[in-house]
């Protein structure tokens, strides 16, 4: 029901509107031309009247402010409105007043009769003129209550009022005493227009162009509401035709038409001297929408051209430069800091370079805060501008801080010596410091993308690495054997591996590639493709490490090495081959002895295959049962604690002594659980590898 | 943690960079740098002093292997000093020793350098 009621009342209300007034006006124009005929002289039925009269105009005011309730601020365009609808009425007024005139010359008596004619030419006019009135007044309410300030809507209520008041003494059936009310309350009304008539502050707030405009339409208002007046004070037809038809809405009409006339008159010479100020005022205005369209900025900032683009297009526009560039520092460790112009409007990057150079530039760059060269032709700073002399005007360049630190400088040119005032220097500032932030922003958010995209990548080549190490261990009677590869980083560099070469024995590779990262995943794979296919071809360790030396010297990069042990075991035999390519030591026990050993070798990719063929050796060891060997990488005895001291041999030994005894996987266990108690907390600082070997004694010799 | 510089001196025709603290793939830029700089401006007579380096990874290593071909090739030499220990450690098993002199002392190496320029 509710919504059915909401959807219908506005209709219904509009249509009552509407429709009312017409009915109104018409009763009282059949009940005139009946007194007129028939001299009724009841008081009730002219109070009826005047009754009808004054709810008519109280709707006439509600469509009137009904129709207007959507205008917001157009204040220039309401004016202009008022114009035309006071032009229109007025000049229907005079023609009517032609034809009035012509029709009551003959009648000059104080009760003047009308003919059916003059009766409703007379209400016509009256009606007009009452609808200017509203008009008018619902203009003047809006302009004065633009800004409210204290008392600005109590001035104009006491206006109405006053108005009300001096309308209830102009009712036909007071007697004549009333009257001296009624002038004290006009003469009141009056004082107030004169006081509301200061109001008028909205024209502050027009530009330029709206001012004159304004200017205008208030002189012709002016014009038109003294004219009213005019017809108002002498006996004219207008104001006998509408003192007979409704004394209160004559006084309606009176007192709007001079709050019209004061009010008019007050805005055009106000305009008038606001008309200087107009472009100051503009301008600030212009700045201020320009800095809220600094959120443009930031929406910008996934692309770093576009946003910078923006923001020299803006720069032109918040200080109406001809031109403007930007350019950005970037700094590169020790080297000087490379400066780049990102974005140019309006000027060559030749040209930018010819001023945009030298000591200009450095002492932007040192002194950190803006520079202004008011005369370019002739400044000093500016004396190493080729052709300057054409380059005529001025020239402002403003810092980019971020955090103290310069990151690039924004450039403005006006083509008038001395174009930056005060005011430029400090909205360019402020618009600076916006500008930092975006790019700040637009350079974490590409950097954050950047990194992800590593992180992928990281991802992948962790992915591979692990495929590259042994998925299982080879099983024999006489060996128990463990092997564990922690790294610290996504991608480590160390790399183990087994490879059965026949029944009876495995070669065994425990390295460990130089640097970190996906180079050294390349390096690996690369290590574990040399070692899959000369381990079958080389009968001995250390034939494997000079043909693998020989190979990876031509693909490592010269700061990359690799270090590693290659060993072979024969179960059969029960014997360890041992060759070490610049590796850490084996740890070899065997009953109470233990020994690292460490035959000489270099680094794999470290010297050439001659030097490293003479520097090479191989360690034959042999195994009874119970030894162990621990083959592992640098990560385990370098690994820090909080002091920075490093897990070392010693301790690693002796762990490894302590835990002889116990199988594999109980050795390789307390050697890793050692090391974390070591460093302290549960990351390691590097890769570490552990493969332990225990030997079980040869195949069918164990009981 | 990994707190690293790097000292440069000069002194008759060799030119001595002192070392201090961990060298490590973080750090071993900044001694690419100064072994950079040395080859821009023709100096290939270099020793390095080790008496303050505390740890060397094999990043650190591979600093070394990537400019002494260069240097030899223009008849100069890195000659390496004071190692600690646990230092040389790290050199001697990678077998540097077998391809960089190391000297106990600062002047032996300086000597060496001034014997061959004589020559």
């Amino acid at each position: 029901m509710d919504r059915i009621e909401s959807l219908i009342m506005p209709r219904v209300k509009n249509l009552l509107l509407i429709t009312v007034p017409p009915v109104l006006f018409l009763v009282v124009f059949v009940y005139d031309i009946v007194r007129a005929t028939v001299n009724l002289e009841l008081l009730w039925l002219d109070l009826t009247r005047e009754s009808f009269i004054i709810v008519a105009f109280v709707l006439v005011y509600l469509l009137i402010e009904r129709s207007r309730s959507n205008i917001k601020r157009a204040t220039t365009k309401d004016i202009g409105r008022l114009l035309i609808v006071c032009a229109v009425v007025l000049s229907f007024v005079g023609v009517l007043s032609a034809f009035g005139f012509a029709d009551t010359t003959s009648q000059e008596n104080e009760q003047p009769r009308y003919s059916a004619m003059g009766i409703f030419l007379s209400m016509i006019l009256a009606v007009g003129v009452g609808i200017v009135s509203i008009r008018a007044l619902l203009t003047i309410k809006d302009l004065i209550l633009f800004k409210r300030k204290k008392g600005t809507k109590r001035n104009y209520t006491i206006y109405v009022i006053l108005l009300l008041g001096s309308m209830v003494f102009m009712l036909p059936f007071l007697s004549m005493e009333s009257a001296l009310f009624g002038t004290l309350f006009f003469s009141l009304s009056v004082l107030a227009i004169v006081a509301n008539s200061f109001r008028q502050s909205w024209i502050v707030y027009l530009s330029r162009k709206e001012k004159i405009y304004v200017i205008v339409y208030s002189a012709f208002l002016f014009i038109a509401f003294v004219l009213l007046n005019v017809l108002f004070f002498e006996k004219t037809f207008t104001n006998k035709a509408l003192l007979a038809f409704s004394q209160p809405l004559h006084r309606f009409t009176q007192l709007n038409a001079i709050f019209g006339a004061v009010y008019f008159g007050m805005a055009f010479v106000s305009t008038l001297f606001h008309l200087p100020t107009a472009e100051v005022f503009e301008r600030k205005q212009y700045e201020i929408t320009s800095l809220h369209n600094l959120s443009r900025l930031v929406t910008q900032v996934f692309d770093f051209n576009d946003l910078v683009n923006t923001v020299t297009q803006m720069t032109l526009e918040v200080c109406g430069a001809k031109s403007a560039w930007l350019e950005l520092i970037t700094k590169d460790g020790d080297k000087p800091p490379l400066v780049e112009v990102v974005s140019a409007r309006y000027i060559t990057k030749d040209r930018i370079e010819n001023i945009s150079t030298g000591d200009l530039r450095d002492l932007i760059i040192e002194s950190k805060k803006y520079l202004l060269i008011d005369e370019v032709s002739a400044d000093r700073r500016t004396r190493h501008v080729k052709e300057r002399k054409l380059l005529k005007g001025s020239l402002l360049s403003v810092p980019l801080l971020s955090q103290g630190n310069l990151i690039g400088m924004l450039y403005a040119i006006k083509e008038f010596e001395y174009g930056f005032d005060q005011d430029d220097i400090d909205v360019l500032t402020s618009f600076a410091d916006h500008v930092t932030i975006a790019i700040e922003n637009s350079k974490l958010i590409a950097k954050s993308i950047e990194r992800e995209r590593l992180e992928q990548e990281m991802m992948v080549a962790q992915a591979m690495q692990k495929r590259l190490l042994p998925q299982g261990l080879p099983t024999s009677e006489s060996l128990d054997m463990v092997a564990v590869s922690e790294s610290s980083q996504e991608v480590g560099g160390d790399y183990y591996d087994f490879v059965q070469l026949s029944k009876d024995k495995v070669g065994i590779v425990v390295g460990d590639v130089s640097g970190k990262g996906v180079s050294a995943a390349f390096y690996m794979a690369e290590v574990k493709g040399i070692f899959l296919s000369l381990s079958r071809m080389c009968s001995s360790p250390k034939d494997l490490l000079i043909r693998a030396n020989e190979t990876l010297i031509g693909s490592l990069e010269k700061k990359a090495f690799i270090s590693l042990i290659y060993a072979i075991l024969d179960s059969k035999d029960g014997t360890l081959h041992i060759a070490r390519a610049g590796h850490c030591p084996v740890i070899y026990m065997s009953g109470e002895h233990t020994e690292l050993v460490r035959p000489s070798g270099l680094g794999l990719g470290l010297a050439n295959g001659e030097i490293f063929e003479r520097s090479t050796e191989e360690r034959l060891l042999t195994l009874h049962e119970g030894d162990v060997c621990i083959l592992y990488t640098d990560g385990v005895t370098e690994s820090r604690d909080q002091s920075g001291e490093e897990f070392g041999y010693d301790r690693l030994v002796a762990v490894a002594q302590r835990l002889r005894k116990n199988n594999a996987n109980e050795i390789k266990n307390s050697i890793l659980q050692e090391v974390r108690n070591h460093i302290g907390e549960p990351t390691y600082g590097d890769d570490m590898t552990l493969v332990v070997i225990k030997w079980l004694g040869k195949q069918g010799e164990r009981p | 943690m990994a707190d690293f510089k790097i000292n440069h001196r000069e002194g008759e025709g060799v030119s001595v960079i002192e070392l201090k603290g961990y060298l490590d793939a973080h750090t071993a830029p900044e001694l690419e740098t100064a072994f950079q700089r040395l080859l821009n401006d023709k100096k290939f007579n270099i020793i390095v002093n080790c008496r303050d380096l505390a740890y060397i990874s094999s990043a650190g290593l591979g600093v070394f292997m990537a400019y002494i071909e260069d240097v030899r090739k223009n008849k100069g030499d890195i000659k390496l000093t004071n190692m600690s220990a646990k230092v040389y450690n790290v050199f001697d098993l990678l077998g540097f020793p077998l391809l960089y002199e190391i000297y106990k002392e600062e002047k032996e190496a300086l000597t060496k350098f001034k014997t061959i320029q004589r020559a």
